[in-house]
């Protein structure tokens, strides 16, 4: 059946800069905002721009989000017509197929199943960000201006431009240069990494992007300058919401903590509601005792103790006497009487043991030694102090940045 | 997979229930912060293997439709058998005027239905109880004793004796007698579930349809007691039903027990319900919480103690909520004052206003009220 627009969504990301936490999942399946992963975002996205279609490719360690996905009943994407679909690397006749080499081949790889769309426009999407956004006015914009491709820009301070892929537009933001991390930056408008081809037009640039041999066949690195080059329609398209890339663990908690101030991403607004797939189980529970301030708490949580500035995820059990502050305790964590965990991210399942010190706040440390403490799983053993920036794993041994 | 089938009854709306029952029956009665009354049924259920249920509704059964749909939040939306709605009417000619009076004639509303099952065993119950029930246990009690009919009752009391049903026990667990609305030491309440074969089902119907009897208590459990095996399955633990407002009231208070959530809520046979997706609860920073029981979407900035928040209800800065059951939607503007309130469903209490009921007489107040 055609589709006006069909969705890729990349999510094949190792997210290797989030350590432990990504040690048995991909990227997009990390936990977010008490209720969701950050796949959660971009689908949500989708279905609320009206895409009903979205592939999702997957390659590194794809158990956890294949099998939180499942027919896409929680997004409302089961459908008989398109719906989502997982698209792993596969092999075909002769050594044709691989894994996936750049975010440009593993789209050349699935061109079968865009295909059998035939869709007009292709959304590419990556699974890494955190954001609200319309795609159905980036597919206006890109059809009024009749463009081959259009590319999702944010304007960012000066300052930081350097850090990111920069457009460089016209005064009909119609992009003529495209630097990657410039040193003297043009411009402030940063990629975004959400794209909208013509289908047909990226068609002919992904065969060309293949059958170059130098070509790392990647978007940002030879698709996008191999179609400037060739003097394409490109039009940077404006978006002034908020978005992070939450792919370190700096910016894993700075987006739940800017997510706390609802002045930047409000979750709460049901305007644009986000979805997600989660258990279900019952209220959570304040105990006589429980101090809760500033804070977000998900059903099956039993607090008894002290939450400040923190996110919680289902099911988390605050003991009596134990202190949370500025942290992310993601599903099943237990904290234990009188353990304290502040500026610290603990994965699913954690139990902080009695007593123990996760993480300290930014004053006690100088400022070279201090960051967010990450506890990658399993237990820690009652009164073991974690300093800050330390992360450990399953078995509680160190992790070295 | 163990062969049973179940029947729900969610026709009946409690009276005393008063404006709680106005738009919905009491199976579809919100409870414990997230859930309807006929949740916990449906997921024993669920959770003891049956495959297929027939829930059988008469009136006011628009909120009941609108919470089961096609049953996939319990897994029951199948191809072949799963979730299947009878309202009345449902087949030719065998609805009544004025509801269902009794079980019996529930049920040969819909007996072309009953003979359809595809299943030996059939579990009958009402679906406006709040339990955690292993049907499954109650099956294998069923078939090592090769009763008739196996009915399960508790010894904790749980409501009014005159809208209860007693059974008499042997020691092994025979009935020897069953008494409607009159309680005697030593018998134990009925909980209103049953287990008996789908063959004995159909002749029970039939019979009793053919002699114009309705009450499954009265024309099957007590006139045949000589002739049937009847035997009693014990359950000692929680089981809630709701007869009147206070009776609504101090069950839902009782939840914020850990012992008693613990055995409604137990990890292993888990409550399922209609997800909505709310986000997370979100606190602001003055609030204030204690003893409460509060689910997803809430939007807490004032202050609430020893009461149960049902989702999305916005609690003002500077409001109070004490002893309150709130349900879905409820909204406290700044300055409200609340105690021993339940407010139905997208109930506005406006700023400055003080609403105070009793314990033993608690407020309710209509849903979509503004006050």
């Amino acid at each position: 059946m055609k589709k006006e627009c069909i969705a890729m969504l990349l999510a094949g990301g190792q997210g290797s800069r989030l350590y432990v936490l990504t040690k048995h999942m991909a990227k997009p399946a990390i936990p977010f905002g008490g209720k969701y992963r950050i796949i959660d975002f971009p689908l949500s996205n989708c279905v609320n721009s009206g895409i009903d279609t979205v592939g999702v490719l997957t390659q590194y360690r794809p158990l956890e989000l294949n099998s939180y996905i499942g027919n896409g009943q929680s997004w409302d994407l089961d459908r008989i017509s398109g719906g989502v679909h997982i698209l792993p690397p596969y092999v075909r006749e002769g050594s044709a197929g691989t894994w996936y080499k750049g975010t440009a081949n593993a789209i050349y790889q699935n061109m079968d199943f865009i295909e059998q769309y035939n869709p007009e426009y292709v959304l590419i999407l990556s699974g890494d960000h955190v954001y609200k956004m319309d795609y159905s006015e980036m597919l206006d914009a890109h059809k009024k201006q009749e463009a081959a491709c259009t590319i999702s820009v944010l304007e960012v301070p000066r300052e930081e431009a350097s850090r990111f892929g920069i457009m460089n537009v016209n005064e009909e933001d119609l992009i003529y240069e495209f630097e990657e991390k410039p040193k003297a930056p043009k411009s402030n408008l940063a990629s975004m990494g959400i794209y909208i081809f013509t289908w047909s037009k990226l068609r002919e640039y992904l065969i060309a992007d293949e059958a170059n041999a130098r070509s790392k066949n990647d978007f940002g690195a030879d698709v996008i300058p191999a179609m400037l080059g060739a003097g394409e329609r490109m039009l940077a398209f404006r978006f002034s919401g908020y978005w992070k890339d939450v792919g370190t663990i700096e910016s894993l908690w700075d987006a739940n903590m800017d997510m706390l101030s609802r002045n930047t991403l409000n979750l709460l607004d049901q305007s644009w509601p986000i979805y997600a797939r989660s258990p279900t189980r019952p209220p959570h529970y304040t105990g006589n005792e429980a101090i809760i301030h500033h804070s977000i708490i998900t059903q099956g949580c039993e607090i008894e103790g002290t939450v400040e500035n923190s996110v919680l995820f289902h099911s988390v059990t605050v003991e009596t006497g134990a202190e949370v502050r500025y942290s992310i305790l993601m599903p099943g964590v237990t904290v234990e009487a009188g353990a304290v965990v502040e500026y610290a991210i603990v994965a699913e399942g954690s139990r902080i043991g009695a007593g123990a010190r996760v993480g300290a706040p930014p004053g006690d440390t100088a400022p070279e030694d201090w960051g967010v403490a990450v506890v990658g799983g399993g237990a820690v053993k009652p009164g073991r102090v974690i300093p800050p920036k330390v992360m450990v794993d399953r078995k509680g041994k160190e992790v070295v940045r | 997979m163990n062969d049973m089938h179940g029947i729900l009854f969610a026709y009946s709306a409690g009276s005393r229930l008063q404006q709680l029952v106005e738009h919905r029956t009491t199976s579809s009665l919100p409870f414990a912060g997230r859930y309807r009354l006929i949740d916990f049924m449906l997921s024993n259920m669920v959770n003891s293997g049956i495959p297929d249920i027939g829930v059988i509704m008469h009136e006011n059964y628009q909120s009941l439709l609108d919470h089961l749909g096609s049953g996939k939040d319990w897994d029951l939306s199948r191809k072949h058998g799963g979730l299947k709605l009878l309202p009345p009417f449902a087949y030719t000619g065998n609805g009544r005027q004025g509801g269902y009076r009794g079980k019996l004639e529930a049920l040969s509303g819909v007996y072309s239905y009953l003979e359809k099952i595809r299943q030996e065993y059939v579990v009958l119950a009402n679906g406006d109880m709040a339990v955690n029930l292993p049907l499954e246990k109650v099956l294998k009690a069923h078939l090592d004793h090769c009763a008739d009919i196996t009915a399960v009752c508790t010894r904790r009391t749980r409501g009014t004796p005159a809208e209860s049903t007693y059974f008499s026990l042997l020691p092994d667990g025979r009935i020897t007698d069953t008494a409607c609305g009159h309680y005697q030491e030593g018998s134990f309440e009925s909980l209103d579930v049953y287990i008996l074969s789908k063959s004995l089902l159909l002749n029970l119907v039939d019979y009793c349809s053919g002699h114009n009897q309705y009450s499954f208590e009265q024309d099957v459990m007590q006139r045949m007691r000589e002739s049937l095996l009847l035997y009693g399955y014990e359950w000692d633990g929680y089981a809630a039903r709701f007869q009147c407002i206070a009776d609504y009231y101090t069950k839902s208070m009782e939840l914020l027990d850990p012992r008693i959530r613990q055995e409604l809520f137990c990890r292993d046979r888990n409550i399922r319900t209609r997800d909505y997706s709310n986000p997370s609860t979100y606190y602001g920073p003055d609030s204030s919480c204690q003893n409460s029981l509060i689910s997803d979407g809430c939007l807490i900035e004032g202050r609430a103690e020893n009461s149960i928040l049902f989702r999305s209800v916005v609690i003002e800065p500077g409001a109070t909520v004490t002893n309150c059951v709130l349900m879905q939607g409820t909204r406290v503007q700044s300055g409200a004052v609340m105690k021993y309130v339940i407010a139905d469903k997208r109930v506005t209490v406006h700023s400055g206003r003080v609403l105070i009921g009793h314990e033993t007489y608690p407020l309710a107040i209509s849903k979509g009220s503004v006050i």
